[in-house]
C-alpha cells in the first residue's frame, strides 16, 4: 500500500477510535443485517479493553492462561499476540513489534446479525456471546468477523469465541489474559464509569488510541495505546516467518522459519 | 514503508465453510437456472422449448432435491436445523434463505409433477407390472389440472427462484470481513455462471437420455452466449472498479491477492477457460454439423460453473484477513472434503436415476427414442464417433 493511503488509514484509525468512543445508542431498526437489541448482561455498563502495547513483552503468558481457563481446543485461541520482527530498510536496525489480538467486542459488530437462529448476540453490557446450545454451526459469524476472533469449536462444533472472561467478571473477577499479564498491559473495565481506570486512561490518551481495521466500520472496543498505525490493518507486504513443511504425501511434520 | 517487516508468530487459522457449501451453491444455482430454461416451453406455452423444457425439469428437480442435503451437511450441528424455524432471524440472510428454500423446493416439485402427470396417467394405463402401479399411485387420482393452476405454481416457483438467486447472492456478498466477496457483483456472477452451467447440463443429459435433440443444443448454445457475455462484462467491471479504485472493497481485494502466483493462475485459467468456452459455444452455435457435441460443451460449462464457486467459496478463505500470507488449505479426504463431494454428486446422480426409473418424464418424446425413429432433429448421427 502507497504511504499516502496508510497515513490516510491512519487518520482514520484515529477518527473512528474517537468515533467509536462516544456512546451509541443501540436502536434496532427492522432492516436486513442490522444490529439487533442487545440482550442480557447489565445495562448500566459497557466494558472495553485498552492494551499499552508500550507494556506488551510478548510473553504470551495471556494467550496460554486463556487457553486454560476457557478450555479451547489445541490449535484454536481466544486470544493470541502476534509477533512482528521489524527491520529498518536504511539503518537494518531491527525491533520487535507485540500485537495482543482478541474480540473486539465491537460497538457494530458484524458476527450478529448475520446469525440466522439469533445464537450469537450483544449483551447490554457490550460484550459478544454465543449461546453454544442454541449455535446451529453454520460459521457464518465466523466468516464475518473481519478479525479472525471466532472459530467453530472442533469439540462442541459451535462456534467460539472470546467472551472478556465474562463468568469471571461477573464474579468481581479480572479476565483470565489481564490477571496473568506481566507486563500490565491489558485494562479492562466498565467505560460507562467516568471513574475507572479504563476511562481516565482513555480520557487522558483519548488522541493516540487505536483500534483495529477501522475502515470497516466495526466500531472496536479493544483501544490500543503506542499502536503503529500501519499494523491496524492487514500488514501489507509483511512476510509470514513460519512455513508448514509437508512430506511427499502432503502430510504436515513440521514447520521451518523463513530466512532464518 | 521505510522498513520491512516479518511477522514471527501466528495460529493457523481454519476454513469456516467446507466443500458442502460449494456443492450446495452449485446445485442450487443449476436448479434455479435450469427452472428458468424450462418455463419458456412448461409455462408460457413455447412449443419449441418443449423438449428443452423437459430435460431441464429433470435436471431441475434432482438439484433442487440434492442441493438442501449439501447445505445441511455444511452445519457443525446438522441435527440443529430445526433452530432455524424455531428462532427466525429476518435480519440474517441465512435465515431469510432457510425459509425460502423449503418453498422454493415444494413450488419446484408440485411444478414437475404437474408436468410429469398425463405422462403417468399414460403409463398407469399400460399393463407394464408394478411401474404402471407406481406411476398410477403418483399420478394421484383421475382429475385433470387445470392449466391455469399449472401457470400458477410455476409463477410461484419462479418467483421464488429470484429469492434464491437473491438470498444466496447477498449472504455471501455483506461479508464485509472478506473484501473479494463484499461487492454488488457477486450475486450477478453468481447467477451468469449458474446458467453457463445449467445450459451444459442441459446438453449433457440430452446426450445421455438418448434424446439427443438439435434443437435443445441450439437453444442452448444461444443462452450460454448470452450468459458468457454477462459474465465477461461483470468480471471486468469488477475488476476496472478495483483498479480505478471506484469500489474500495475491490480494490483491497485485488491488493489482498496481488502478489500470489497461485491466484494469479487462477485468474488466468478462469478467464482462459472461460473466453474458450465462449468461442466454442458460438462456433458450435454457428456449425448446425457440430451440434452433437454439445455434450462436450457442457462439461466444460459445468466445470466453469463449479469451479468459479469452489474459488470463490473456497479459494477466498485461505486469503488470510489479519496476518501474513495465506493459510493453507487441503482438502481433507473424509466427509467434511473429497468423500462430502463425490457423496453429494453420488446422490445426485441417484437421483436422476431413480426419476428416470419410475417416472416418464420424456412425455412424447420417449416413443421417438424407443421407435429409433430418426426425425429431422435427430443428432446421433452428428457425432459418430461418439454415438
Ligand atoms: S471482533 Fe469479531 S467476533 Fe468480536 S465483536 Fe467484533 S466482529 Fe464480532
Ligand atoms: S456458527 Fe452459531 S453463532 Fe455463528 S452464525 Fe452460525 S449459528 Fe450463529
Ligand atoms: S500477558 Fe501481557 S505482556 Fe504478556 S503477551 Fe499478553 S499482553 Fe503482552
Amino acid at each position: 500500500m502507497d504511504p499516502i493511503r496508510r497515513s490516510l488509514l491512519g487518520q482514520l484509525a484515529k477518527l473512528t477510535a474517537g468515533a467509536a468512543l462516544v456512546p451509541l445508542s443501540s436502536v434496532a431498526s427492522a432492516g436486513i443485517n442490522d444490529q439487533p437489541p442487545r440482550r442480557g448482561g447489565n445495562p448500566e455498563k459497557r466494558y472495553g479493553m485498552l492494551i499499552d502495547l508500550r507494556r506488551c513483552i510478548g510473553c504470551q503468558a495471556c494467550t496460554v492462561s486463556c487457553h486454560i481457563e476457557n478450555a479451547a481446543p489445541l490449535g484454536n485461541f481466544r486470544t493470541v499476540v502476534s509477533q512482528f520482527e521489524v527491520e529498518h530498510e536504511e539503518t537494518g536496525e531491527l525491533a520487535t513489534f507485540m500485537l495482543p489480538r482478541l474480540c473486539n467486542h465491537c460497538e457494530n459488530p458484524p458476527c450478529v446479525p448475520v446469525c440466522p437462529v439469533q445464537a450469537t448476540f450483544q449483551r447490554e453490557d457490550g460484550i459478544v456471546v454465543v449461546d453454544s446450545d442454541r449455535c446451529v454451526g453454520c460459521a457464518y459469524c465466523v466468516n464475518a468477523c473481519p478479525y479472525d476472533a471466532r472459530f467453530i469449536n472442533p469439540r462442541t462444533q459451535t462456534a467460539d469465541k472470546c467472551t472478556f472472561c465474562a463468568h469471571r467478571l461477573e464474579a468481581n473477577l479480572l479476565p483470565a489474559c489481564v490477571e496473568s499479564c506481566v507486563g500490565g498491559a491489558r485494562i479492562i473495565g466498565d467505560m460507562r464509569d467516568p471513574e475507572s481506570e479504563i476511562s481516565q486512561l482513555i480520557e487522558q490518551h483519548r488522541n493516540e488510541l487505536m483500534v483495529l481495521k477501522p475502515e470497516k466500520n466495526t466500531l472496536p472496543q479493544v483501544f490500543y495505546l503506542g499502536m503503529d498505525e500501519r499494523f491496524t490493518t492487514r500488514p501489507d507486504g509483511i512476510k509470514p516467518a513460519i512455513w508448514d513443511v509437508a512430506n511427499q504425501n502432503g502430510k504436515e511434520i513440521g514447520y521451518e522459519f523463513d530466512g532464518h | 514503508m521505510n522498513s520491512m517487516a516479518i511477522e514471527m508468530l501466528v495460529p493457523r487459522y481454519g476454513i469456516a465453510w467446507y466443500p458442502w457449501a460449494v456443492q450446495y451453491f452449485f446445485l442450487i444455482a443449476l436448479s434455479y437456472a435450469t427452472l428458468w430454461l424450462a418455463v419458456p416451453g412448461l409455462i408460457f406455452g413455447k412449443k419449441a422449448w418443449m423438449p428443452t423444457a423437459r430435460i431441464a425439469m429433470l435436471a431441475c428437480v434432482t438439484t433442487t432435491l440434492v442441493g438442501p442435503v449439501a447445505l445441511l451437511a455444511d452445519l457443525h450441528q446438522p441435527l440443529r436445523f430445526w433452530h432455524f424455524y424455531g428462532y427466525p432471524t429476518p435480519r440474517s440472510w441465512m435465515s431469510l434463505g432457510s425459509f425460502i428454500l423449503p418453498l422454493y423446493l415444494g413450488s419446484v416439485v408440485v411444478l414437475a409433477w404437474m408436468s410429469w402427470r398425463p405422462a403417468l396417467k399414460e403409463c398407469s394405463q399400460a399393463s407394464d407390472g408394478w411401474f404402471s402401479k407406481v406411476a398410477g399411485w403418483l399420478s394421484w387420482g383421475n382429475w385433470k389440472i387445470p392449466r391455469p393452476l399449472m401457470v400458477l405454481v410455476g409463477l410461484a416457483a419462479l418467483a421464488l427462484s429470484i429469492g434464491i438467486m437473491l438470498y444466496t447472492g447477498a449472504e455471501v456478498a455483506i461479508v464485509r470481513a472478506r473484501p473479494l466477496w463484499h461487492t454488488y457483483w457477486l450475486p450477478f456472477a453468481f447467477v451468469a455462471t449458474g446458467f453457463i452451467g445449467a445450459c451444459g447440463l442441459v446438453m449433457l443429459l440430452n446426450r445421455i437420455s438418448q434424446a439427443r435433440n438439435a434443437i435443445i443444443n441450439r437453444q442452448m448454445f444461444s443462452v450460454m452466449i448470452g450468459a458468457c457475455i454477462a459474465m465477461g462484462f461483470i468480471a471486468l467491471t469488477w475488476f476496472l472498479d478495483g483498479v480505478n479504485a471506484v469500489d474500495g472493497s475491490v480494490a483491497i481485494a485485488l491488493d489482498s491477492i496481488k502478489d500470489s502466483t497461485q491466484w494469479r493462475n487462477t485468474a488466468l485459467w478462469g478467464s482462459v477457460a472461460g473466453i474458450a468456452l465462449f468461442v466454442i459455444a458460438i462456433i458450435l452455435r454457428l456449425r448446425e454439423r457440430l451440434w452433437g457435441w454439445g455434450w462436450l460443451v457442457g462439461l466444460l460449462a459445468l466445470h466453469v460453473a463449479w469451479m468459479f464457486r469452489w474459488v470463490v467459496l473456497m479459494n477466498v478463505q485461505t486469503v488470510a484477513r489479519n496476518s501474513a500470507g495465506y493459510h493453507n488449505y487441503d482438502m481433507a479426504f473424509g466427509s467434511y472434503g473429497l468423500m462430502g463431494i463425490l457423496g453429494t454428486f453420488g446422490l445426485w446422480i441417484a437421483a436422476i436415476l431413480l426419476i428416470d426409473l419410475l417416472i416418464p418424464w420424456r412425455g412424447h418424446e420417449a416413443r421417438a427414442i424407443t421407435d429409433k425413429s430418426s426425425s429431422s432433429s435427430d443428432i446421433s448421427t452428428g457425432a459418430p464417433s461418439h454415438g
